[in-house]
């Protein structure tokens, strides 16, 4: 999928990640993270979005994440609708075939 | 946490009984209402307000808890619900005007600290590096050494006492780098002014034209620019301001001289060039006020020609603004601009 836009999901509270998904042109996929558990999970935060994007097939993102120690299901859930936003998609991820 | 028994709710500012209710609120936390906020955000334990949060453009301010919802996780429910908003309405790049005691709160919820006004106040914004792109935006390729300056001009519009001030600041230096101020807070929109100024600098080989964009003079740096109203909080946004751009902006160009207009008529900016006499020199940076080119026995300001513009005296106008503003003035692009002076009448 290809990023048009800018797009958000998620929320600034406990156990919850905020995902900001913006265009990269050409400069493949940046993640730029704060997490109040950096220390303990930041690699495997930063490998569940670099994961999820490579599923849903998006090659550049620049990607900014505020966490505040969100699940694994959680972070993918995020970045999965994040990337809709982004690419003003009709459908969700989630449903297409 | 949530707490259940709270409702989220949006303040109508239009509303007297809902506006004075928020003032009232903000009063008990020792902030005022900014003049600017557009929109408001509270959470209500049933009729009571327990914390609100507002924006006025891209600045994130008046954010407050009560003192018994405090350490409840309150903030990060308000700023989400203010960021969600500002999404809604397209701004993506935004700032935190808060004190400097409030730092590790919003440094959690995702901003980052541009510059800090010890006890006062202290500017964040949401891009860890926001500041460090723009600075790669102004450098561009070729880094000068030697004697370079910088000038910071709103330019509404460009008339000759501009072109004075640059022409006489390009001949005593090296390089000069022009900052023109980005808020459209002013009659000219931003990109209008900016043309003026370049198309008016053009003779000059050793100038450079800059958008200002958010770090200089703008509405996160320096808000009561455009508040004409909040005169004891003027110094300490004019030292944020300066503070910015010593740390920032002098190091990455190598600016060793800032030049300034003398201000005989705005308060806020005669302040403004005040404590910038006071702090740059500390970083190194000297500063020369130029006397305002005189017309007439009278020195030229852009208000002057504004309220030219305004009263219709074209004639008068043509003979304190270069060729240049002139040809734009007398075009059907600046119909609109005119339109509206001539509704309006402020300074800047």
């Amino acid at each position: 999928m290809k990023i048009h836009d800018v797009g958000m999901a998620g929320t600034l509270e406990s156990s919850d990640i905020t995902i900001h998904i913006e265009d990269n042109e050409g400069k493949g996929i940046e993640i730029g993270l704060k997490s109040t558990v950096e220390n303990q999970f930041g690699n495997q935060i930063r490998k569940v979005i670099y994961e999820t994007l490579q599923e849903l097939e998006v090659k550049d993102a620049l990607v900014c994440a505020t966490d505040k120690g969100a699940l694994d299901c959680t972070i993918r859930s995020r970045v999965m609708t994040a990337v809709n936003r982004a690419c003003q998609s009709n459908t969700y991820p989630w449903e297409a075939k | 946490m949530w707490d259940d028994n709270l409702r989220e709710q949006v303040i109508q500012l239009e509303a007297e009984a809902e506006k004075r209710q928020l003032e009232d609120f903000l009063a008990k936390q020792d902030l005022a209402l900014d003049k600017d906020v557009e929109y408001a955000i509270a959470l209500f334990d049933g009729v009571k307000i327990a914390a609100v949060g507002c924006f006025g453009g891209k600045v994130l301010k008046c954010i407050a808890v009560e003192g018994e919802y405090q350490n409840k996780g309150l903030s990060a429910g308000i700023v989400t619900a203010l960021i969600n908003e500002e999404y809604r309405r397209a701004r993506t790049h935004l700032f935190i005007y808060t004190k400097p005691q409030n730092k590790l709160i919003f440094s959690e919820l995702g901003f980052y600290t541009i510059a800090e006004i010890p006890n006062k106040v202290i500017l964040m914004e949401n891009k860890s590096d926001g500041i460090i792109k723009y600075l790669a935006e102004i450098v561009g390729e070729k880094i000068t050494t030697g004697n370079t300056a910088a000038v910071v001009v709103n330019c509404d519009p460009f008339t000759l006492g501009h072109k004075y001030l640059i022409e006489y600041a390009a001949a005593k230096t090296k390089k000069l780098h022009i900052f023109v101020v980005w808020e459209d807070r002013s009659s000219f929109p931003s990109e209008i002014r900016y043309k003026l100024v370049r198309e008016g600098v053009q003779h000059l080989p050793n100038v450079e034209v800059h958008k200002g964009k958010d770090y200089i003079i703008s509405n996160a740096t320096f808000p009561s620019y455009f508040i004409k109203k909040f005169q004891d909080q003027v110094e300490t946004h004019a030292r944020l301001d300066l503070e910015v751009f010593s740390q920032y902006i002098v190091p990455a160009l190598g600016i060793r001289k800032r030049f300034v207009g003398e201000e005989p008529y705005c308060k806020i900016t005669a302040t403004y060039n005040r404590i910038m006499q006071e702090i740059l020199p500390a970083h190194g940076v000297k500063v020369e006020v130029v006397p305002r080119l005189t017309y007439d026995r009278q020195a030229i300001s852009a208000s002057r020609v504004r309220e030219l513009i305004r009263i219709g005296e074209m004639d008068k106008v043509r003979e304190l603004v270069p060729k240049t503003t002139y040809q734009f003035l007398i075009s059907a692009e600046a119909e609109v601009t005119i339109n509206q002076i001539r509704l309006t009448s402020q300074r800047h």
